[in-house]
Protein backbone atom coordinates (compact mmCIF):
# COMPACT_ATOMS: atom_id res chain seq x y z
CA UNK A 1 0.00 0.00 0.00
CA UNK A 2 1.39 4.01 -1.02
CA UNK A 3 2.05 6.22 1.23
CA UNK A 4 -0.70 8.29 0.13
CA UNK A 5 -3.15 5.78 -0.03
CA UNK A 6 -2.57 4.59 3.16
CA UNK A 7 -3.21 8.42 4.65
CA UNK A 8 -6.21 8.46 3.15
CA UNK A 9 -7.54 5.11 4.46
CA UNK A 10 -7.05 6.60 7.62
CA UNK A 11 -8.89 9.63 7.02
CA UNK A 12 -11.59 7.61 5.86
CA UNK A 13 -11.60 5.69 8.46
CA UNK A 14 -11.46 8.57 10.98
CA UNK A 15 -14.39 10.46 8.71
CA UNK A 16 -17.14 7.25 8.74
CA UNK A 17 -15.93 5.67 11.95
CA UNK A 18 -17.38 9.34 13.88
CA UNK A 19 -20.37 9.01 11.41
CA UNK A 20 -20.55 5.66 12.64
CA UNK A 21 -20.69 6.79 16.07
CA UNK A 22 -23.00 9.42 15.59
CA UNK A 23 -25.16 6.84 13.73
CA UNK A 24 -25.43 4.37 16.59
CA UNK A 25 -26.09 6.96 19.23
CA UNK A 26 -29.08 8.59 17.28
CA UNK A 27 -30.21 4.91 16.80
CA UNK A 28 -29.76 4.13 20.31
CA UNK A 29 -31.79 6.78 21.52
CA UNK A 30 -28.59 8.53 23.56
CA UNK A 31 -28.86 11.49 21.49
CA UNK A 32 -32.54 12.67 20.25
CA UNK A 33 -33.32 12.93 16.93
CA UNK A 34 -34.99 15.93 18.05
CA UNK A 35 -31.16 17.67 17.52
CA UNK A 36 -29.14 15.43 15.61
CA UNK A 37 -30.27 13.37 12.84
CA UNK A 38 -28.63 9.70 11.83
CA UNK A 39 -26.31 10.31 9.05
CA UNK A 40 -28.20 7.99 6.94
CA UNK A 41 -31.29 9.46 7.42
CA UNK A 42 -29.65 12.99 6.30
CA UNK A 43 -27.91 11.50 3.60
CA UNK A 44 -31.37 9.84 2.23
CA UNK A 45 -32.93 13.18 2.49
CA UNK A 46 -30.04 14.95 0.63
CA UNK A 47 -30.33 12.21 -1.99
CA UNK A 48 -34.44 12.54 -2.35
CA UNK A 49 -33.77 16.70 -2.29
CA UNK A 50 -31.30 16.21 -5.43
CA UNK A 51 -33.47 13.38 -7.59
CA UNK A 52 -36.74 14.98 -6.76
CA UNK A 53 -36.30 17.99 -4.89
CA UNK A 54 -35.31 21.19 -5.93
CA UNK A 55 -31.57 20.33 -4.51
CA UNK A 56 -29.61 20.75 -7.58
CA UNK A 57 -32.01 24.04 -9.36
CA UNK A 58 -30.76 25.46 -5.92
CA UNK A 59 -26.95 24.41 -6.26
CA UNK A 60 -26.74 25.61 -9.79
CA UNK A 61 -27.77 29.17 -8.20
CA UNK A 62 -24.86 29.46 -6.06
CA UNK A 63 -23.08 28.15 -8.62
CA UNK A 64 -23.81 30.90 -10.51
CA UNK A 65 -23.95 33.38 -8.54
CA UNK A 66 -19.83 31.94 -7.50
CA UNK A 67 -18.93 32.15 -11.32
CA UNK A 68 -20.63 35.68 -11.33
CA UNK A 69 -18.92 37.07 -8.07
CA UNK A 70 -15.70 35.76 -9.43
CA UNK A 71 -15.80 37.16 -13.00
CA UNK A 72 -16.43 40.84 -11.27
CA UNK A 73 -13.38 40.33 -8.38
CA UNK A 74 -11.29 39.29 -11.51
CA UNK A 75 -12.39 42.14 -14.18
CA UNK A 76 -11.75 44.86 -11.62
CA UNK A 77 -9.66 42.76 -9.56
CA UNK A 78 -6.84 42.52 -12.13
CA UNK A 79 -7.58 46.66 -13.33
CA UNK A 80 -7.38 47.66 -9.89
CA UNK A 81 -4.06 46.04 -9.05
CA UNK A 82 -2.38 46.92 -12.33
CA UNK A 83 -2.89 50.58 -11.84
CA UNK A 84 -2.16 50.53 -8.03
CA UNK A 85 1.13 49.10 -9.80
CA UNK A 86 1.57 51.90 -12.60
CA UNK A 87 0.79 54.47 -10.16
CA UNK A 88 3.02 54.20 -7.40
CA UNK A 89 1.42 56.52 -5.27
CA UNK A 90 -1.96 55.52 -5.50
CA UNK A 91 -0.41 52.31 -4.59
CA UNK A 92 1.08 53.27 -1.55
CA UNK A 93 -2.07 54.88 -0.52
CA UNK A 94 -4.67 52.72 -0.79
CA UNK A 95 -2.95 49.27 -0.17
CA UNK A 96 -2.69 49.80 3.75
CA UNK A 97 -6.63 50.41 3.54
CA UNK A 98 -7.35 47.73 0.95
CA UNK A 99 -5.91 44.87 4.23
CA UNK A 100 -7.66 47.09 6.51
CA UNK A 101 -10.43 46.46 4.69
CA UNK A 102 -10.29 42.94 4.19
CA UNK A 103 -9.63 41.92 7.85
CA UNK A 104 -12.59 43.65 8.84
CA UNK A 105 -16.00 42.16 9.43
CA UNK A 106 -17.23 44.46 6.24
CA UNK A 107 -19.68 41.18 6.04
CA UNK A 108 -21.88 42.68 8.08
CA UNK A 109 -22.99 45.23 5.61
CA UNK A 110 -25.18 42.72 3.95
CA UNK A 111 -28.29 45.07 4.42
CA UNK A 112 -26.70 47.67 2.57
CA UNK A 113 -26.61 45.59 -0.26
CA UNK A 114 -29.98 44.54 0.36
CA UNK A 115 -31.70 47.52 0.24
CA UNK A 116 -29.37 48.49 -2.76
CA UNK A 117 -30.53 45.66 -4.88
CA UNK A 118 -33.21 44.30 -3.10
CA UNK A 119 -33.47 40.47 -1.58
CA UNK A 120 -32.08 39.21 -4.40
CA UNK A 121 -28.92 36.88 -6.20
CA UNK A 122 -27.76 40.17 -6.61
CA UNK A 123 -27.09 41.37 -3.46
CA UNK A 124 -24.97 38.33 -2.75
CA UNK A 125 -23.36 38.89 -6.27
CA UNK A 126 -22.03 41.95 -5.16
CA UNK A 127 -21.02 41.78 -1.85
CA UNK A 128 -19.22 38.16 -2.52
CA UNK A 129 -17.46 40.02 -5.39
CA UNK A 130 -15.81 43.23 -2.92
CA UNK A 131 -14.75 39.66 -0.96
CA UNK A 132 -12.97 38.60 -4.09
CA UNK A 133 -11.87 41.49 -5.54
CA UNK A 134 -9.45 42.68 -2.55
CA UNK A 135 -7.28 39.70 -2.74
CA UNK A 136 -7.01 40.06 -6.50
CA UNK A 137 -5.91 43.45 -5.95
CA UNK A 138 -3.09 43.06 -3.76
CA UNK A 139 -1.89 39.90 -5.43
CA UNK A 140 -1.71 41.63 -8.81
CA UNK A 141 0.14 44.26 -7.28
CA UNK A 142 2.44 42.35 -5.37
CA UNK A 143 2.61 40.42 -8.84
CA UNK A 144 3.39 43.07 -10.98
CA UNK A 145 5.86 44.63 -8.11
CA UNK A 146 8.13 41.52 -7.79
CA UNK A 147 8.54 40.54 -10.91
CA UNK A 148 12.77 39.91 -11.77
CA UNK A 149 14.22 43.44 -12.82
CA UNK A 150 16.73 41.48 -14.81
CA UNK A 151 13.87 39.84 -17.05
CA UNK A 152 12.74 43.98 -17.92
CA UNK A 153 15.83 44.96 -18.30
CA UNK A 154 16.71 42.10 -21.04
CA UNK A 155 13.44 43.05 -22.60
CA UNK A 156 14.70 47.01 -22.88
CA UNK A 157 18.23 45.67 -24.17
CA UNK A 158 16.44 43.94 -26.54
CA UNK A 159 14.67 47.28 -27.50
CA UNK A 160 11.24 45.73 -26.89
CA UNK A 161 8.15 48.27 -27.02
CA UNK A 162 5.69 48.45 -23.94
CA UNK A 163 3.14 46.61 -25.78
CA UNK A 164 5.99 43.79 -26.22
CA UNK A 165 7.11 44.04 -22.78
CA UNK A 166 4.11 43.50 -20.96
CA UNK A 167 2.98 40.75 -23.39
CA UNK A 168 6.01 38.94 -23.57
CA UNK A 169 7.65 39.10 -20.22
CA UNK A 170 5.06 40.82 -17.54
CA UNK A 171 2.14 38.78 -18.27
CA UNK A 172 4.11 35.31 -18.16
CA UNK A 173 5.81 36.48 -14.86
CA UNK A 174 2.84 37.69 -12.86
CA UNK A 175 0.25 34.80 -13.75
CA UNK A 176 1.19 32.11 -11.32
CA UNK A 177 1.04 34.45 -8.65
CA UNK A 178 -1.84 36.06 -9.89
CA UNK A 179 -3.55 32.86 -10.21
CA UNK A 180 -2.89 32.83 -5.86
CA UNK A 181 -4.96 35.52 -5.40
CA UNK A 182 -7.34 34.12 -7.74
CA UNK A 183 -7.65 30.91 -5.80
CA UNK A 184 -8.06 32.93 -2.49
CA UNK A 185 -10.82 35.09 -3.84
CA UNK A 186 -12.21 31.79 -5.16
CA UNK A 187 -12.16 30.79 -1.33
CA UNK A 188 -13.20 33.84 -0.02
CA UNK A 189 -16.40 34.04 -2.64
CA UNK A 190 -17.59 30.68 -2.13
CA UNK A 191 -17.84 31.38 2.12
CA UNK A 192 -19.66 34.71 1.32
CA UNK A 193 -21.97 33.62 -1.33
CA UNK A 194 -22.92 29.95 0.77
CA UNK A 195 -23.12 32.52 4.05
CA UNK A 196 -24.86 35.44 3.00
CA UNK A 197 -27.55 33.06 1.17
CA UNK A 198 -28.20 31.22 4.60
CA UNK A 199 -28.15 34.78 6.77
CA UNK A 200 -30.24 36.47 3.75
CA UNK A 201 -32.26 33.48 3.27
CA UNK A 202 -31.81 34.51 -0.81
CA UNK A 203 -30.33 32.30 -4.05
CA UNK A 204 -29.53 29.15 -3.60
CA UNK A 205 -28.13 26.03 -0.99
CA UNK A 206 -27.31 28.98 1.98
CA UNK A 207 -31.50 29.54 1.16
CA UNK A 208 -32.66 26.26 1.41
CA UNK A 209 -30.62 25.31 4.51
CA UNK A 210 -32.29 28.36 6.17
CA UNK A 211 -35.34 27.22 5.29
CA UNK A 212 -35.21 24.01 6.81
CA UNK A 213 -33.61 25.00 9.67
CA UNK A 214 -36.65 27.90 9.89
CA UNK A 215 -39.21 24.55 9.95
CA UNK A 216 -37.06 22.75 12.09
CA UNK A 217 -36.83 20.19 9.98
CA UNK A 218 -33.92 18.45 11.01
CA UNK A 219 -33.13 16.07 8.64
CA UNK A 220 -33.16 18.73 5.79
CA UNK A 221 -31.04 20.85 7.75
CA UNK A 222 -28.22 18.35 8.21
CA UNK A 223 -28.92 17.02 4.49
CA UNK A 224 -28.31 20.71 4.12
CA UNK A 225 -25.49 21.05 5.89
CA UNK A 226 -24.05 18.29 4.24
CA UNK A 227 -24.63 18.90 0.93
CA UNK A 228 -22.83 23.18 1.72
CA UNK A 229 -20.11 20.73 3.29
CA UNK A 230 -19.53 18.70 0.07
CA UNK A 231 -20.04 21.40 -2.04
CA UNK A 232 -17.28 23.65 -0.19
CA UNK A 233 -14.74 20.83 -0.14
CA UNK A 234 -15.06 20.04 -3.75
CA UNK A 235 -14.70 23.34 -4.44
CA UNK A 236 -11.34 23.44 -2.36
CA UNK A 237 -10.52 20.17 -4.32
CA UNK A 238 -10.99 21.06 -8.17
CA UNK A 239 -8.86 24.89 -6.82
CA UNK A 240 -6.17 22.46 -5.20
CA UNK A 241 -6.55 20.53 -8.52
CA UNK A 242 -6.20 23.11 -10.83
CA UNK A 243 -3.34 24.84 -9.40
CA UNK A 244 -1.03 22.07 -9.06
CA UNK A 245 -2.04 21.11 -12.53
CA UNK A 246 -1.05 24.90 -13.68
CA UNK A 247 2.16 25.19 -11.60
CA UNK A 248 3.53 21.53 -13.38
CA UNK B 1 12.00 78.90 -8.29
CA UNK B 2 11.66 75.81 -9.62
CA UNK B 3 13.34 73.70 -6.47
CA UNK B 4 10.87 75.26 -4.12
CA UNK B 5 8.00 74.24 -6.53
CA UNK B 6 9.79 70.36 -7.07
CA UNK B 7 9.94 70.33 -2.97
CA UNK B 8 6.12 71.27 -2.28
CA UNK B 9 5.15 68.68 -5.05
CA UNK B 10 7.41 65.86 -2.74
CA UNK B 11 5.63 67.28 0.14
CA UNK B 12 2.40 66.91 -1.33
CA UNK B 13 2.63 63.78 -3.17
CA UNK B 14 2.45 61.83 -0.20
CA UNK B 15 0.11 58.66 0.58
CA UNK B 16 -0.70 60.29 3.64
CA UNK B 17 -1.95 63.90 1.23
CA UNK B 18 -3.26 61.27 -1.31
CA UNK B 19 -5.61 58.92 1.69
CA UNK B 20 -6.51 62.12 2.92
CA UNK B 21 -7.58 63.78 -0.13
CA UNK B 22 -9.17 60.62 -1.22
CA UNK B 23 -11.01 60.68 1.97
CA UNK B 24 -12.38 63.97 1.42
CA UNK B 25 -13.57 63.93 -1.83
CA UNK B 26 -15.24 60.72 -0.57
CA UNK B 27 -17.37 62.12 2.14
CA UNK B 28 -18.07 65.25 -0.43
CA UNK B 29 -19.34 62.83 -2.97
CA UNK B 30 -21.45 61.11 -0.78
CA UNK B 31 -23.05 64.20 1.07
CA UNK B 32 -23.94 65.44 -2.93
CA UNK B 33 -25.37 62.33 -3.98
CA UNK B 34 -27.30 62.49 -0.66
CA UNK B 35 -28.70 65.72 -0.59
CA UNK B 36 -29.45 65.84 -4.22
CA UNK B 37 -30.84 61.70 -4.47
CA UNK B 38 -28.81 61.64 -7.34
CA UNK B 39 -28.44 57.63 -6.67
CA UNK B 40 -30.38 55.42 -5.04
CA UNK B 41 -32.33 58.13 -2.49
CA UNK B 42 -32.42 57.23 1.33
CA UNK B 43 -29.33 55.08 1.20
CA UNK B 44 -27.14 58.01 1.40
CA UNK B 45 -28.13 59.50 4.67
CA UNK B 46 -26.16 63.06 5.71
CA UNK B 47 -22.85 61.76 6.83
CA UNK B 48 -23.51 64.91 9.78
CA UNK B 49 -26.43 62.48 10.66
CA UNK B 50 -24.57 59.32 10.52
CA UNK B 51 -21.90 61.10 13.14
CA UNK B 52 -24.56 62.17 15.38
CA UNK B 53 -25.76 58.76 15.57
CA UNK B 54 -22.36 57.71 16.00
CA UNK B 55 -21.89 60.17 19.01
CA UNK B 56 -25.13 58.80 20.53
CA UNK B 57 -23.62 55.42 20.91
CA UNK B 58 -20.30 56.49 22.27
CA UNK B 59 -21.50 59.11 24.79
CA UNK B 60 -25.23 57.27 26.06
CA UNK B 61 -25.73 53.46 27.50
CA UNK B 62 -27.64 52.89 24.58
CA UNK B 63 -25.67 50.17 23.03
CA UNK B 64 -24.76 49.00 26.71
CA UNK B 65 -26.61 45.51 26.77
CA UNK B 66 -25.94 44.63 23.29
CA UNK B 67 -22.26 45.49 23.71
CA UNK B 68 -22.19 43.27 26.64
CA UNK B 69 -23.52 40.68 24.78
CA UNK B 70 -21.39 40.79 22.14
CA UNK B 71 -18.80 41.07 23.43
CA UNK B 72 -19.58 37.74 25.76
CA UNK B 73 -20.02 36.19 22.87
CA UNK B 74 -16.79 36.96 21.48
CA UNK B 75 -14.91 37.06 24.57
CA UNK B 76 -16.26 33.38 25.37
CA UNK B 77 -15.77 31.85 21.82
CA UNK B 78 -11.96 33.00 21.71
CA UNK B 79 -11.42 31.25 25.09
CA UNK B 80 -12.93 28.35 23.93
CA UNK B 81 -11.43 28.08 20.66
CA UNK B 82 -7.79 28.95 22.57
CA UNK B 83 -8.24 26.20 24.69
CA UNK B 84 -9.35 23.92 21.90
CA UNK B 85 -6.84 25.00 19.59
CA UNK B 86 -3.91 25.51 21.09
CA UNK B 87 -3.53 22.29 23.00
CA UNK B 88 -4.69 19.90 19.95
CA UNK B 89 -2.38 22.11 17.40
CA UNK B 90 0.17 21.36 20.10
CA UNK B 91 -0.87 17.67 20.01
CA UNK B 92 -1.06 17.54 16.40
CA UNK B 93 2.07 19.21 15.48
CA UNK B 94 4.00 17.00 17.50
CA UNK B 95 3.37 13.73 15.88
CA UNK B 96 4.18 14.07 12.39
CA UNK B 97 2.25 10.76 11.35
CA UNK B 98 -0.80 12.19 12.92
CA UNK B 99 -0.75 15.38 11.55
CA UNK B 100 -0.62 14.00 8.22
CA UNK B 101 -3.27 12.59 8.46
CA UNK B 102 -5.53 15.15 10.21
CA UNK B 103 -4.04 18.30 8.57
CA UNK B 104 -5.77 18.24 5.14
CA UNK B 105 -8.99 17.75 6.62
CA UNK B 106 -9.08 20.68 8.91
CA UNK B 107 -7.57 22.57 5.83
CA UNK B 108 -10.98 21.41 4.35
CA UNK B 109 -13.08 22.04 7.02
CA UNK B 110 -11.84 25.42 7.56
CA UNK B 111 -12.91 26.42 4.06
CA UNK B 112 -16.54 25.44 5.16
CA UNK B 113 -18.29 28.53 5.64
CA UNK B 114 -19.15 28.24 9.77
CA UNK B 115 -22.30 30.41 9.61
CA UNK B 116 -24.10 27.64 7.96
CA UNK B 117 -23.12 25.56 11.45
CA UNK B 118 -25.47 27.66 12.81
CA UNK B 119 -28.74 26.15 12.81
CA UNK B 120 -27.04 23.06 14.20
CA UNK B 121 -26.02 25.02 17.43
CA UNK B 122 -29.52 26.33 17.56
CA UNK B 123 -30.92 22.96 18.09
CA UNK B 124 -28.67 22.34 20.43
CA UNK B 125 -27.93 25.41 22.43
CA UNK B 126 -31.04 27.75 21.38
CA UNK B 127 -31.30 31.49 20.17
CA UNK B 128 -29.62 32.75 23.56
CA UNK B 129 -26.42 34.26 23.71
CA UNK B 130 -24.58 30.63 23.66
CA UNK B 131 -25.17 29.38 20.22
CA UNK B 132 -23.26 32.10 18.70
CA UNK B 133 -20.38 32.26 21.24
CA UNK B 134 -20.37 28.21 19.47
CA UNK B 135 -20.34 30.18 15.42
CA UNK B 136 -17.52 32.55 17.31
CA UNK B 137 -15.80 29.61 18.62
CA UNK B 138 -15.81 26.90 16.02
CA UNK B 139 -14.62 30.20 13.17
CA UNK B 140 -12.03 31.14 15.97
CA UNK B 141 -10.89 27.53 16.65
CA UNK B 142 -9.07 27.09 12.51
CA UNK B 143 -6.88 29.88 12.72
CA UNK B 144 -5.56 29.18 15.89
CA UNK B 145 -5.11 25.72 15.09
CA UNK B 146 -3.67 25.74 12.43
CA UNK B 147 -1.17 28.68 12.95
CA UNK B 148 -0.29 26.83 16.66
CA UNK B 149 0.44 23.53 14.04
CA UNK B 150 2.58 26.00 12.16
CA UNK B 151 4.48 27.08 14.88
CA UNK B 152 5.24 23.53 15.82
CA UNK B 153 6.67 22.69 12.86
CA UNK B 154 8.58 25.88 12.91
CA UNK B 155 10.46 24.26 16.06
CA UNK B 156 13.97 24.00 15.41
CA UNK B 157 14.52 20.00 16.35
CA UNK B 158 17.83 20.92 17.44
CA UNK B 159 16.68 22.81 20.48
CA UNK B 160 14.71 19.89 21.89
CA UNK B 161 17.59 17.54 21.16
CA UNK B 162 19.75 20.15 23.08
CA UNK B 163 17.31 20.11 26.03
CA UNK B 164 17.35 16.09 26.02
CA UNK B 165 20.89 15.96 26.08
CA UNK B 166 20.97 18.23 29.41
CA UNK B 167 18.17 16.05 31.02
CA UNK B 168 15.02 18.22 30.66
CA UNK B 169 11.71 16.44 31.15
CA UNK B 170 9.08 16.25 28.43
CA UNK B 171 7.25 18.74 30.44
CA UNK B 172 10.46 21.19 31.27
CA UNK B 173 11.04 20.83 27.31
CA UNK B 174 7.18 21.84 26.56
CA UNK B 175 7.31 24.75 28.95
CA UNK B 176 10.83 26.13 28.38
CA UNK B 177 11.26 25.01 24.33
CA UNK B 178 8.44 24.53 22.46
CA UNK B 179 5.85 27.75 24.41
CA UNK B 180 8.30 30.54 23.85
CA UNK B 181 8.97 28.79 20.47
CA UNK B 182 5.39 28.71 18.92
CA UNK B 183 4.33 31.96 20.88
CA UNK B 184 4.80 34.05 18.24
CA UNK B 185 2.67 32.08 15.75
CA UNK B 186 -0.26 31.64 18.48
CA UNK B 187 -0.64 34.98 19.14
CA UNK B 188 -0.84 36.01 15.72
CA UNK B 189 -3.50 32.98 15.48
CA UNK B 190 -5.60 34.28 18.63
CA UNK B 191 -5.49 37.65 16.91
CA UNK B 192 -6.94 36.62 13.30
CA UNK B 193 -9.08 34.08 15.99
CA UNK B 194 -10.33 37.03 17.34
CA UNK B 195 -11.35 38.55 13.67
CA UNK B 196 -13.20 35.15 12.82
CA UNK B 197 -14.76 34.97 15.85
CA UNK B 198 -16.30 38.90 15.59
CA UNK B 199 -17.28 37.73 11.79
CA UNK B 200 -18.83 34.48 13.28
CA UNK B 201 -20.75 35.59 16.41
CA UNK B 202 -21.99 39.06 15.07
CA UNK B 203 -23.39 37.52 11.16
CA UNK B 204 -25.09 34.83 13.52
CA UNK B 205 -26.48 37.34 15.43
CA UNK B 206 -27.83 38.91 12.48
CA UNK B 207 -30.07 35.71 11.14
CA UNK B 208 -31.62 34.80 14.77
CA UNK B 209 -30.67 37.04 18.32
CA UNK B 210 -32.49 38.74 21.18
CA UNK B 211 -29.62 41.43 22.12
CA UNK B 212 -26.06 42.53 20.60
CA UNK B 213 -24.85 44.53 17.77
CA UNK B 214 -25.48 42.28 15.14
CA UNK B 215 -29.43 41.61 16.27
CA UNK B 216 -29.01 45.99 16.08
CA UNK B 217 -28.28 45.92 12.62
CA UNK B 218 -30.65 44.09 11.19
CA UNK B 219 -33.45 46.10 13.46
CA UNK B 220 -32.71 49.13 11.82
CA UNK B 221 -32.37 47.52 8.36
CA UNK B 222 -36.12 45.96 9.49
CA UNK B 223 -37.24 49.91 10.50
CA UNK B 224 -35.27 51.21 7.32
CA UNK B 225 -33.04 53.45 9.30
CA UNK B 226 -30.39 53.66 7.25
CA UNK B 227 -27.89 55.92 9.29
CA UNK B 228 -28.33 54.32 12.35
CA UNK B 229 -27.50 51.32 10.78
CA UNK B 230 -24.39 53.06 8.96
CA UNK B 231 -23.22 54.99 12.76
CA UNK B 232 -23.35 51.11 14.12
CA UNK B 233 -21.81 49.67 11.16
CA UNK B 234 -18.86 52.20 11.43
CA UNK B 235 -18.98 51.87 15.52
CA UNK B 236 -18.34 48.22 14.73
CA UNK B 237 -15.56 48.86 12.26
CA UNK B 238 -14.03 51.19 15.06
CA UNK B 239 -14.18 48.69 17.96
CA UNK B 240 -12.75 45.79 15.41
CA UNK B 241 -9.79 48.08 14.32
CA UNK B 242 -8.51 49.23 17.86
CA UNK B 243 -8.92 45.88 19.10
CA UNK B 244 -7.22 44.56 16.28
CA UNK B 245 -4.83 47.17 16.69
CA UNK B 246 -4.36 46.81 20.66
CA UNK B 247 -3.88 43.28 20.46
CA UNK B 248 -1.16 43.27 17.58
CA UNK B 249 0.65 45.81 19.92
CA UNK B 250 0.56 43.53 23.14
CA UNK B 251 1.44 40.67 21.31
CA UNK B 252 4.50 42.11 19.76
CA UNK B 253 5.95 43.28 23.14
CA UNK B 254 5.17 40.09 24.73
CA UNK B 255 6.48 38.09 21.45
CA UNK B 256 8.57 39.92 18.61
CA UNK B 257 7.83 36.78 16.59
CA UNK B 258 4.07 37.10 16.65
CA UNK B 259 5.09 40.20 13.73
CA UNK B 260 5.91 37.52 11.12
CA UNK B 261 3.34 36.73 8.68
CA UNK B 262 1.79 39.68 8.07
CA UNK B 263 -1.00 38.81 5.68
CA UNK B 264 -1.78 35.19 7.37
CA UNK B 265 -5.29 36.68 7.90
CA UNK B 266 -5.87 36.49 4.27
CA UNK B 267 -6.24 32.92 4.48
CA UNK B 268 -8.81 32.54 7.14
Amino acid sequence: MSEHARLTAWRLFWIFGTLAIIEASVRAGWISTFFLAAPSRAAVTLWEQLVHGNALQLTAITLLEIFMSLLIATVFGVLAGFLLWRFKLAGRSYETWLAALFSSPIILAYPVFLVTFGRSSAAVIALSSIFGLIPIIINTKNSFQNVNPILLQVGASMNLTRKQMFRHILLPAVAPPIFSGFRLALTYILKSVLGLEYVAQVGGVGMWLSDAAFKFEVEEVYAGLFGTIALSILFLYLINRSESLIRN
Amino acid sequence: MAARQNSLQARIRTPWVMQASSLLLFIVGWEIIGRTGLLFPDLFPSIFEIFQSLWTYISTPLMLPHIQASLYEIGGALALASILGIPLGILWGSRRNWLEIVEPLILYAAVVPKIVIFPVFILFLGIGVHSKLAVGAIAAFFPIALLTIAGMRDVKKVYVDVARTIGATPLQIAIRVYLPAIAGQVFAGIRIGLGAAVTGALLAETKIAKAGLGFMIVEYYAQFRIADMYSLLLFILILAAVTNWVMKSLFARLSPASRVNPDASMYF
